[in-house]
């Protein structure tokens, strides 16, 4: 049952990376990242509580916050590009 | 019974996360997008946390962390790349 | 083995995206694909084991080289070009910098600045305009590599090179004198007739050279200021 929803979330992260490959806007491929950065988090935790390994789903929350960072300070840079 | 919920708490998680992904895939603007991309993938991600919530509670904790996190830096995380893609690029 | 094979379907993402991340041709499209590189990269640490490796791939090689580098990219993929203040604004030698919008009002130049742009735009690169004073601080700014490029308008060459002055009455209004043989050959023949194009070498002193012909010798002159 565990792997079934496992497979069909690595399914459902599939699509914003075809989604990045596809699409030459540079904001649709911003969204695909926020997109794949929750996404990818999420699926640590799920490995974390399948293995319930503790270590794994502290690493998973730290990711969870930090890929969010990650993608506002691009999107203030790439905003900053536009400008000019 | 817990288990059952809670592998219908996650299944419903991936079902709204293959909800609001899939918009992602038409040539609709960005800011429509992602507003389904905040509201159904947000909600799909909690949905899943509370699955895991429910099926190990001892881990309590760290996935209501998660869970805070999730909500605050998506909800921000949509104001921002909202604010930048229209200032910027002028593409509504 | 068997029930673990969910594991095979992650890894397989590590190279599919570091497929994608190599054929990107756009530098910024390609930080964004570094960042779902580096996302795939820690889900499949973690999934092994390796905790602290994650983190290190989530915060240095996701947050910190994309933000350092999207900042690299962004300030040497930029061509600098130094005009004439207009008399309205009475700047006090100092350089600053303007919209390419606040410019594109109030001058006729409009054609060559987005014919400028459509060319430098195919090598991803931006045009940066800083106005100075007075003719003397634009030489001076080109000579001292402030900029890459210079705009002249035909009077102003005039005033300070009498020889090369234009014998046509078709003569190019605007001269834009480059420092740089890269950008040279990238603009050259891009322009309207109203600008013309000029190599200037930035180590001789004397002034305006005869353009180099095509391919003549590839020295290292990079867009990095």
């Amino acid at each position: 049952m565990m792997n079934a929803i496992l497979i069909t979330m690595i399914l459902a992260l599939l699509l914003p990376i075809y989604e990045a490959w596809q699409d030459d806007n540079i904001w649709q491929k911003m969204l695909a990242f926020a997109s794949i950065a929750t996404k990818t988090s999420i699926l640590i935790l799920v490995v974390a509580v399948l293995r319930d390994d503790w270590t794994i789903g502290v690493v998973g929350v730290l990711i969870l916050s930090v890929g969010n960072a990650a993608l506002m300070l691009l999107a203030h840079v790439l905003r900053r590009l536009n400008e000019l | 019974m817990i288990d059952a919920l809670s592998y219908g708490l996650m299944g419903l998680g991936v079902v709204f996360w293959f909800w609001g992904t899939w918009p992602l895939l038409g040539h609709r603007s960005v800011l429509y997008k992602l507003h389904s991309l905040s509201v159904s993938d947000t909600l799909g991600s909690m949905a899943v946390i509370v699955g895991l919530l429910l099926k190990i509670p001892k881990e309590w904790p760290l996935l209501v962390l998660a869970l805070i996190s999730l909500a605050i830096w998506n909800t921000v995380l949509g104001y921002v790349l909202a604010y930048c893609s229209t200032e910027g690029g002028g593409n509504d | 083995m068997t029930e673990d094979w969910y594991v095979v379907a992650i890894v397989a993402l590590l190279p599919l995206t570091a497929g994608m991340l190599v054929t990107q041709v756009n530098p910024y499209h390609a930080l964004v694909i570094r960042g779902i590189l580096g996302a795939v990269a820690a889900l499949v640490y973690a999934l092994f084991g390796a905790a602290d490796v994650a983190l290190t791939e989530a915060l240095v090689g996701t947050m910190l080289s994309i933000t350092l580098y999207a900042i690299a990219v962004r300030s040497s993929l930029m061509m600098r070009v130094g005009v004439l203040a207009p008399e309205t604004i009475s700047t006090s030698g100092e350089a600053e910098i303007v919209a390419v919008s606040e410019i594109d009002r109030s001058h006729p130049t409009a054609p060559v600045l987005s014919a400028l742009r459509q060319s430098l735009g195919k090598y991803h690169m931006r045009l940066e305009l800083v106005t100075y004073a007075s003719p003397l601080a634009l030489q001076a700014a080109l000579t001292t590599k402030d900029v890459h490029t210079i705009w002249l308008t035909s009077k102003e060459t005039l005033k300070s090179e009498p020889a090369e002055s234009p014998a046509s009455d078709s003569a190019p209004v605007y001269q834009l004198q480059t420092r740089v043989r890269r950008l040279y050959e990238i603009l050259q023949g891009q322009l309207p007739p109203t600008a013309e194009l000029v190599y200037v070498n930035p180590t001789d002193s004397s002034g305006l050279k005869k353009p180099p012909e095509m391919g003549m010798s590839d020295d290292s002159t990079e867009t990095s200021s």
